[in-house]
């Protein structure tokens, strides 16, 4: 509106104002004729004059607003978008005023956070002293336990092979690709088996001496348990062991402590029950072996010592 | 097989061998072990015939728990383990070696088991009369006999008492060695041996077994 050309603004003014005036000149004509004929026999002359009066009026304003209205252009560019600004509707809800307020909170907002980035670099607060480039690492190596390559498996055995040579000897045979199944044999007292994944022990069974892991066809069977007692109680025993010593973070020091423990077993028919100095207990020796102490301990009396 | 232990069992005067069988028996199964069937250890001697040497014997033993293997020991000690056709051989060496007259010894009775322990209890007869009692406890798990003298011990005295306190000769000698059925034999033998010695039969009643 406030770009349109003065004298356009005059006519529109005027086309206003004559469609005011024709407005009302009709509603006068309509409200005369509605009201005017009850006495139509005494006023019947004034009566008409007044109409054709009112009507000459209504005709006179209708070709002056006619007249008006060819001077007037056609309105042109954004049209009525424009007009949405002076719409009284938007004054009245809060709009407004709810965006601005919001604009000058987050502008404190972020004013405030950069006073905060400047103050935690000055002093830094870690709670560890290890440098942060060492954790994508270790969670690295924790998947990693499972998937290790099977040569490194093969070092860790050399080593025990080497380090245990007088009490225990120990086989490595992979009878299905990259998963080892290591055979331990105790002195004259038990074989041991361990099947690896990667370099996590996965199972485990334990037999007699005078007992073979080897099926009819020469395959190793790593699922028939032992015939006698005191070997399936010590599998259940291995079994739990390999869960305590478990730590996927060193695998190495895992298969080391539990080899180390394995070892105490070497005295199983030997050695009396530290607790109540007997050697049998239910026709079983001595068959639990304190992971710590490598202690011999009857299944019972451990249970004892751990109740105290 | 695991290391074993033949234990004499003394008879105690005013009781018969069945008794004291039956006795035992009781004890074994008071212990929790069930019944597995019968057994048999028996023993034979042969005898060099041939004059102007010295004399020598061959002691041929069977087990049922053996069922296809027969012992041979000589006095010195030396065992030889075979097939059951042995017998046959010994046979067709009529003429080197021959068997002794009523030399024929047994040990017979019940086969009990419990846990991984083996009990036989048998009593011994020497030509049909009888001689003594003989219990057998076998620890099957182990095989050094050293290592598990202690528990086999142990177990013993709980059934025999004292007796359990001597150790058998074999075991003595072989403490550190792997136990075999052939030492088992050789206990037998030493035990068989020392019935035939006693000159005066036992006083209580031939069982007739």
């Amino acid at each position: 509106m406030a770009n349109l050309p003065p004298v356009q603004i005059e006519n529109i003014q005027k086309a206003l104002n004559l469609t005011q005036k024709l407005r009302s000149n009709v509603t006068q004509l309509f409200q005369k004729l509605s009201d005017g004929f009850d006495d139509v026999e005494n006023n019947d002359k004034t009566l008409l004059s007044e109409i054709q009066k009112s009507l000459g009026s209504v005709n006179k304003d209708f070709s002056d607003l006619e007249t008006g209205s060819n001077s007037l252009t056609q309105v042109t560019g954004s049209g009525n978008s424009q007009l949405l600004c002076i719409d009284p509707v938007i004054d009245k809800t809060s709009t407004y005023s709810q965006i601005l307020q919001s604009y000058k909170w987050t502008d404190k907002m972020r004013e405030q956070a950069a006073y905060a980035h400047a103050l935690i670099k000055e002093n830094p607060f870690k709670r560890t002293h290890v440098p942060s480039g060492l954790f994508p690492k270790r969670i690295r190596r924790n998947q990693l336990a499972y998937s290790y390559p099977p040569n490194r498996l093969d070092e860790l055995i050399n080593l025990l092979q080497v380090q245990y040579i007088d009490t225990m000897n120990i086989s490595v045979v992979r009878p299905l690709g990259s998963s080892a199944v290591v055979q331990v044999v105790l002195g004259k007292t038990l074989k041991a088996l361990l099947v690896f994944r990667g370099i996590v022990i996965e199972w485990v069974k334990v037999k007699g001496f005078m007992e073979e892991f080897q099926n009819e066809d020469g395959k190793v069977d790593i699922w028939s348990s032992s015939r006698y007692e005191v070997f399936r109680k010590i599998t259940n025993h291995v079994t739990a062991a390999t869960l305590h010593y478990y730590l996927p973070e060193m695998p190495d020091l895992a298969i080391k402590s539990i080899m180390i423990w394995l070892q105490s077993y070497s005295t199983l028919f030997s050695a009396p029950c530290q607790k109540c100095g007997k050697f049998l207990q239910n026709g079983l020796p001595a068959t639990w072996r304190c992971l710590r102490t490598k202690k011999a301990y009857h299944e019972q009396c451990k249970l004892m010592i751990q109740m105290k | 097989m695991g290391v074993v232990s033949v234990y004499m069992f003394p008879v105690p005067e005013g009781k018969s061998g069945q008794q004291v069988v039956e006795s035992l028996q009781k004890s074994i199964e008071l212990l929790g072990a069930t019944k597995t069937g019968n057994f048999c250890v028996d023993c034979e001697t042969f005898q060099t015939s041939i004059q102007n040497t010295q004399q020598r014997q061959v002691n041929i033993l069977h087990s049922s728990d053996h069922p296809a293997s027969c012992f041979a020991i000589l006095d010195a000690g030396t065992c030889l383990v075979a097939d059951s056709l042995f017998d046959g051989l010994m046979q067709k060496l009529k003429h080197y070696y021959q068997q002794r007259k009523g030399s024929k010894i047994e040990s017979k009775g019940q086969r009990y088991e419990f846990g991984d322990f083996v009990f036989k209890v048998g009593s011994v007869s020497l030509a049909s009369s009888f001689k003594g009692i003989l219990l057998e406890i076998e620890y099957c798990p182990c095989i050094i006999a050293g290592d598990c003298w202690g528990l086999l011990k142990e177990m013993a005295s709980s059934i025999v008492g004292n007796v359990a306190e001597q150790q058998p000769n074999v075991i003595k000698n072989k403490l550190e060695h792997v136990y075999t059925t052939a030492d088992t034999m050789c206990q037998y033998l030493e035990h068989f041996n020392n019935y035939k010695k006693q000159t005066i039969p036992p006083t209580a009643v031939s069982t007739g077994r």
